[in-house]
């Protein structure tokens, strides 16, 4: 079986963030970026799954994004135990779900891969889209939500996460796009092997090609403002109270 | 006595089986030994003299702590062996029609020597046997036939023998039985010495002298991801191994099980015990496979359980290294990439930010003067500093910086300093570590001295980076620095109030820095009414938080992380004060919710706390 593990390298939730010039995007160059918390558990699956089928089956980790932002997150994957690597070179920042979903389709197409696995969401922009968009965009069965996968006769069955407590178990044929809910594994650390091994390891470069139809666009990025406010309220009692009603109904909105 | 040819010939067969026995299970253990990796060092001769003289002939660590009584079965016992050999010599050269000894040496001889110590070596003997097989102490185990054997056999032996010495048999078949009877159970120890604990009497003397003197002592594990397969295939199957001390203190061992019960995690309720995890569930594997690669039969769990604290190879009578969560936690992250969540995060932090709680920033490194060549002394802060880990410490470093300040003592600390990656060491992540330690080393190798309130960071600094690296800068603890100050009166101290002080012992300042006398230099010149906690210096109990254990997942299950506040709040003292940030940490966690409602809570405080507040 061929299996793709999509991953993403976010801003560590460490880095300390700064908007760009261009008041679009942040400021990479003192970001650190980290493996993408979510992508990490679908990765442990794909490895959990190849070593039950125990077979010639083959983990792909696929990245996108420029060198210096994903060369370590992709490096980790490899070193974890992925059989290669594709490595979808792209400086632009791209955060439209849907173009997203197409770079990857276009690239994956010829891979013909029977199961794409990816994280639920990205912890930078949490669209939790791109999964289930490249499973549409090739064809694929698509569950999103997984906490527990089972391999039965050919098919992958998912047991996905709804709200409140429920559950429900979906049966997919091959190929399918599912993708994976934190928390569901225990992802394994590098060993020393695997970080040397990794270095032996096949990553396929190739370029993202361009998408001109993007749909959605960010117009403006900015930190919340952070601020206190403190307000010394004088007067007779009557003037305190009823004051501080006011800024509770109506500043507050808590009463 | 008179022996026939054939009596003769059957001593000699007799004999010369038990031997060869003995000989063969001796050199079948001691060529398994030698496969270990590294040396033994003989370096420091004359302390491995005394050392063997302290331990073996004056039994120091065998009549330590609670075992006051049974020590002293035990020298007893051993002296009646040693003198003995003369008198067993002599026995089997009867047989021949030798004597070595005439009738006037015998009977003197006997007088002085074989009687008392008949008498001495029974009633020890009685004694331990009377403690193994009726008090029977949790620490010794299931029961042991070959104990109940060897008790037999000293027994008779000394009765044996002074049936002879005091001619209470006139009849000479009766005295020939009895010599035969002697002579079997001498002979009978050849056969169960060599296959049983009591091994230890004949390697146990060798294993303290050829002990090392670092505690802990696990060899570095360089790294080098440039190398080629066959050096990395060649690193990775070292981790499988033990070293040549550890395998013959495998062998060694005597089953006292003095580990176990000074344990911290054993005795907060958890799986490890060190005389099986780390010592007896490795004999089997080696004796089965003739090799030392069994590191991968430690219990994993154990492993991941102990705090490092040393208090097993404080404690051991027979010169071990018990513990090995080094090698199984090297092992279980460098080669089976099988590393518990919580410590994946920790490590990942370390990676990715240099220190151990993945902050951008620190507001206490921004607050201090900046280290300049001009100044005397590098502040290194440590993470548990740096970040605040707890909040109250900050005040504990500004006190110390209080008392540099009053001694005139130029100091700074170094804004790029990165944890020095103790946590990354003890949990096995030699790659991590060695990132953290080479970006240090650069650093640390421009400046000369080096001063810091945290232990843990002390040992890395010094010790284990001088494994892999040449250091050229000195560290001192802080508590050393403090004292040295006090004794050159660079600070004058006015001793304050008269509530009841006591110290907690820190393991890595005790136990593997040696230093149990400055901070008690120190405090003692601000306290006058200071006292000892019952488990104090080198036999101090451990806080809870070593070994990367401050970090470990709280599942509310096991104590280990409150035997040491729960013994603080018992000694009822008004304040306790430690040398180390961790410590310090635990205390107040452990502290807090462990008072009893309507007592008062116990002041925790740093060595530096306690002297700044009494500063003249």
């Amino acid at each position: 079986m061929k299996i793709a593990v999509l991953t993403k390298a976010i801003p560590s939730y460490e880095s300390s963030i700064r908007i760009d010039s261009s008041e679009k995007w942040i400021d990479e160059s003192i970001v650190n970026f980290v493996v993408n918390e979510s992508d990490s558990y679908a990765l442990e699956e794909a490895l959990q799954i190849k070593e039950q089928l125990n077979d010639d089956s083959e983990v792909v980790v696929v990245i996108m994004g420029s060198e210096s932002n994903t060369s370590k997150v992709l490096k980790d994957g490899l070193a974890k135990g992925a059989d290669r690597g594709i490595f979808i070179k792209n400086d632009t920042s791209e955060t439209d779900p849907l173009s997203i979903a197409k770079i990857f389709s276009e690239q994956l197409k010829e891979e013909s891969f029977d199961l794409i696995l990816s994280g639920l969401q990205s912890d930078d922009l949490g669209s939790g889209q791109t999964g289930v968009l490249i499973g549409e965009l090739l064809n694929m069965s698509t569950a999103t939500l997984g906490i527990e996968t089972k391999m039965e006769d050919g098919k992958i069955k998912v047991k996905r996460e709804l709200e409140s407590g429920w559950f429900q178990w979906v049966t997919l044929p091959f190929p399918a796009s599912v993708s994976i809910q934190s928390g569901i594994n225990e992802p394994r650390y590098p060993s020393l092997k695997g970080i040397m091994g990794a270095k032996r390891k096949e990553v396929k470069l190739v370029d993202a090609q361009s998408v001109s139809d993007s749909k959605q666009e960010f117009i403006k990025l900015f930190l919340p403002k952070t601020e206190k406010v403190t307000e010394k309220i004088e007067g007779t009692v009557d003037d305190i109270v009823s004051r501080m009603i006011d800024i509770l109904k109506n500043n507050l909105k808590v009463i | 006595m008179k022996f026939h040819i054939i009596e003769q010939i059957v001593v000699t067969i007799f004999l010369l089986s038990g031997i060869s026995f003995f000989l063969y299970h001796l050199l079948l253990r001691l060529n398994i030994v030698l496969k270990g990796k590294l040396d033994f060092s003989i370096n420091h001769l004359p302390e491995r003299l005394l050392r063997v003289f302290n331990e073996v002939i004056l039994h120091k660590k065998v009549v330590s702590g609670d075992r006051k009584f049974s020590g002293l079965m035990h020298a007893f016992v051993m002296y009646g062996f040693i003198f003995f050999g003369l008198i067993t010599i002599n026995h089997f050269f009867t047989a021949f029609g030798f004597e070595f000894f005439t009738e006037s040496l015998r009977h003197n001889y006997f007088l002085f020597f074989g009687l008392p110590w008949a008498i001495l070596c029974s009633l020890g003997i009685l004694g331990l046997a009377y403690r193994r097989f009726v008090t029977k102490p949790k620490a010794l185990g299931k029961f042991s036939s070959t104990s109940a054997l060897v008790s037999f056999f000293i027994f008779t032996l000394m009765l044996t023998y002074l049936i002879d010495e005091f001619h209470l048999l006139n009849n000479a078949i009766a005295l020939k039985t009895n010599w035969w009877v002697h002579s079997s159970v001498i002979g009978g120890f050849l056969f169960l010495i060599p296959q049983s604990k009591h091994m230890h009497l004949v390697l146990s003397p060798f294993n303290i002298f050829l002990r090392p003197f670092e505690v802990p002592d696990h060899p570095a594990i360089p790294i080098d991801l440039e190398a080629s397969e066959e050096k990395l295939d060649e690193l990775l199957l070292d981790l499988s191994k033990l070293s040549k001390n550890q395998a013959l203190d495998i062998f060694t061992c005597v089953e006292c099980g003095r580990c176990t019960e000074v344990c911290p995690a054993n005795r907060g309720g958890g799986i490890l015990d060190p005389k099986y995890h780390f010592i007896l569930d490795l004999k089997d594997p080696m004796l089965e496979s003739n090799d030392v690669n069994v590191v991968d039969k430690i219990n994993v769990e154990a492993g991941w359980e102990c705090t490092t604290c040393q208090a097993c190879t404080e404690v051991c009578p027979v010169g071990n290294h018990v513990e090995k969560a080094d090698e199984i936690r090297s092992f279980q992250v460098m080669v089976e990439g099988d590393v518990p969540q919580e410590y994946q995060k920790l490590l990942h932090n370390l990676q990715e930010t240099g220190n151990t709680e993945g902050a951008s920033s620190s507001v206490l490194l921004e607050k201090l003067p900046e280290y300049t060549p001009d100044k005397e002394l590098v502040l290194w802060l440590g993470c548990f500093a740096k970040h605040a880990m707890d909040p109250n410490f900050v005040k504990s470093v500004e006190n110390f910086t209080k008392i540099l300040d009053s001694a005139g003592i130029t100091y700074g600390v170094l804004s790029n300093e990165q944890c020095s990656g103790d946590p990354a060491n003890k949990l096995g992540d030699k790659l991590t570590y060695k990132m953290l330690m080479d970006n240090n080393v650069e650093e640390l190798n421009k400046v000369k001295k080096v001063t810091t309130m945290c232990p843990h960071c002390v040992v890395n600094l010094q010790k284990e980076y001088s494994k892999y690296h040449e250091i050229k800068y000195e560290v001192k603890h802080h508590t050393q620095v403090i004292s040295e100050l006090l004794d050159e009166g660079k600070i004058n101290i006015n001793p304050g109030s008269l509530e009841k002080v006591t110290y907690h012992d820190p393991c890595n300042l005790s136990r593997t820095l040696d230093e149990v006398d400055a901070p008690r230099n120190a405090i003692k010149a601000a306290a006058p009414e200071f006292f000892e906690l019952d488990e104090s210096g080198k036999e101090t109990l451990c806080c809870g938080a070593g070994g990367a254990l401050w970090w470990k997942k709280d599942t509310g299950k096991g104590r280990t992380h409150l035997l040491r506040a729960e013994q603080v709040i018992e000694s009822k003292t008004d304040t306790v004060v430690t040398g180390c940030n961790f410590c310090y940490g635990m205390m107040n966690q452990g502290i807090d919710p462990l008072t009893p409602k309507g007592q008062d809570k116990i002041k925790v405080k740093d060595v530096a706390d306690i002297v700044a507040e009494n500063l003249s």
